[in-house]
């Protein structure tokens, strides 16, 4: 199930040596790349698995992860599309960040 | 995050085709309870290994009563004892049941296609050289038993997508009757045959069963896409599974695009506006 790899990908990270953390979409609002439950790992030299859809609001989310990475603390973050020249018409994604 | 044994939980309960809830506690004023996590079963069973308290699970359940419900994910409030929770309830529907009755030739490439698609797929025929691991190894289950035992206890529910491929159109017709006479209804019946001897098969169905209107019934099987090979039949096939579960048309995306395009649809043009809303909608 598709919906279950990047869940099951994270637990086969936690056993190996790196540091990574999973960010889940709890929460949307308006017009959004990707729906709740979507998923993306993010290991702590940057690397990532699976997408929350892409552009500039992946890459805030990749920060704050880094940051979860090093308080070793869960997290969570708001993607808001909706101010940006560029998204016609763009929504909010709440992003639960938990290290690994 | 969740470890191995509750992963393992989850994949069982999805493997007995049981809809379940991942619920993560996304914040509360205790630090450690932050990633908490639990599974729920529309029926009220919890697992957790998490120190989730027996009085926080109750409100935890029945605050999920509505999305499970619902079928859907969603986030939930809930005050309890003067502090405030935010939880996030996951839906992972448990996989469609994909029974292909006959282990022929067009059953191959269904099985495979179903497994691609996440089904759980069954495979059925009453001739043990048909019904054997090494043609079908991608499938859940490979299973030897007659037609009508079979069809006489599965469990069938709206997640339960039945095709019948047997080798005589006798096994496809008595399987069928034996699936209408039972009280649940499986979401959908696909049986393959040509159109004049399905159109016979019809009339004594509906002699013997006047009150059933055959709303699950799809037969001749698959859409008109003129399949040949039992790969091209097996596509058909899966395309109208894929429409009955989702609900949808079966036409060309295109097809709505350009009918806007002869009422003269143009991006930015006087009528463009009107257009384009429509589209989207």
């Amino acid at each position: 199930m598709e919906q279950l790899q990047l869940i099951k990908r994270a637990i086969e990270i936690r056993k190996g040596d790196e540091k990574a953390a999973l960010a889940s979409i709890i929460r949307t609002k308006g017009s959004t790349p990707r729906k709740a439950g979507g998923r993306m790992i993010i290991f702590d030299c940057g690397k990532i698995e699976g997408t929350i859809g892409g552009g500039c609001g992946e890459a805030a989310v990749i920060e704050k992860a880094i940051e979860v990475l090093q308080s070793n603390l869960p997290a969570q973050h708001r993607v808001d599309l909706t101010s940006g020249l560029l998204y016609e018409d763009g929504g909010i994604m709440d992003i639960f960040i938990e290290p690994l | 995050m969740m470890n191995e044994s509750m992963y393992e939980k989850l994949t069982e309960a999805l493997n007995e085709r049981k809809d379940t809830f991942l619920l993560t506690i996304t914040s509360h004023p205790e630090k450690q309870l932050i990633g908490a996590k639990a599974l729920l079963w529309p029926d009220g069973d919890f697992y957790t290994e998490d120190p989730i308290s027996l009085d926080l699970n109750k409100s935890l359940i029945e605050k999920c009563e509505k999305l499970m419900k619902k079928k859907r994910s969603g986030t939930i409030h809930l005050q309890w004892n003067e502090v405030s929770i935010e939880c996030f309830a996951e839906y992972f529907p448990a996989p469609i049941h994909l029974i292909i009755a006959g282990a022929g030739h067009v059953c191959e490439p269904v099985a495979e296609m179903g497994r691609m698609l996440g089904f759980f797929v069954t495979v059925l025929d009453d001739r043990e050289e048909f019904a054997s691991r090494d043609r079908f190894p991608l499938a859940d289950q490979v299973i030897c038993r007659s037609y009508l035992h079979y069809f006489q206890t599965v469990k069938l529910s709206d997640k339960t997508y039945i095709l019948l491929l047997t080798r005589g159109h006798k096994f496809d017709v008595l399987s069928l009757r034996e699936l209408l006479k039972r009280n649940e209804k499986p979401a959908y019946i696909g049986m393959i045959g040509s159109r004049r001897r399905i159109s016979g098969v019809f009339e004594e169905l509906k002699q013997d069963f006047p009150d059933d209107c055959f709303d699950q019934l799809y037969t001749p099987v698959g859409l008109d896409i003129g399949a040949q090979t039992p790969s091209e039949i097996a596509v058909s096939i899966m395309a109208e599974i894929l429409k009955v579960k989702n609900q949808k048309s079966g036409h060309s995306l295109s097809e709505k695009v350009k009918k806007y395009a002869k009422l003269g649809f143009q991006e930015g043009g006087q009528n463009g506006a009107a257009a384009t809303h429509k589209t989207r909608n």
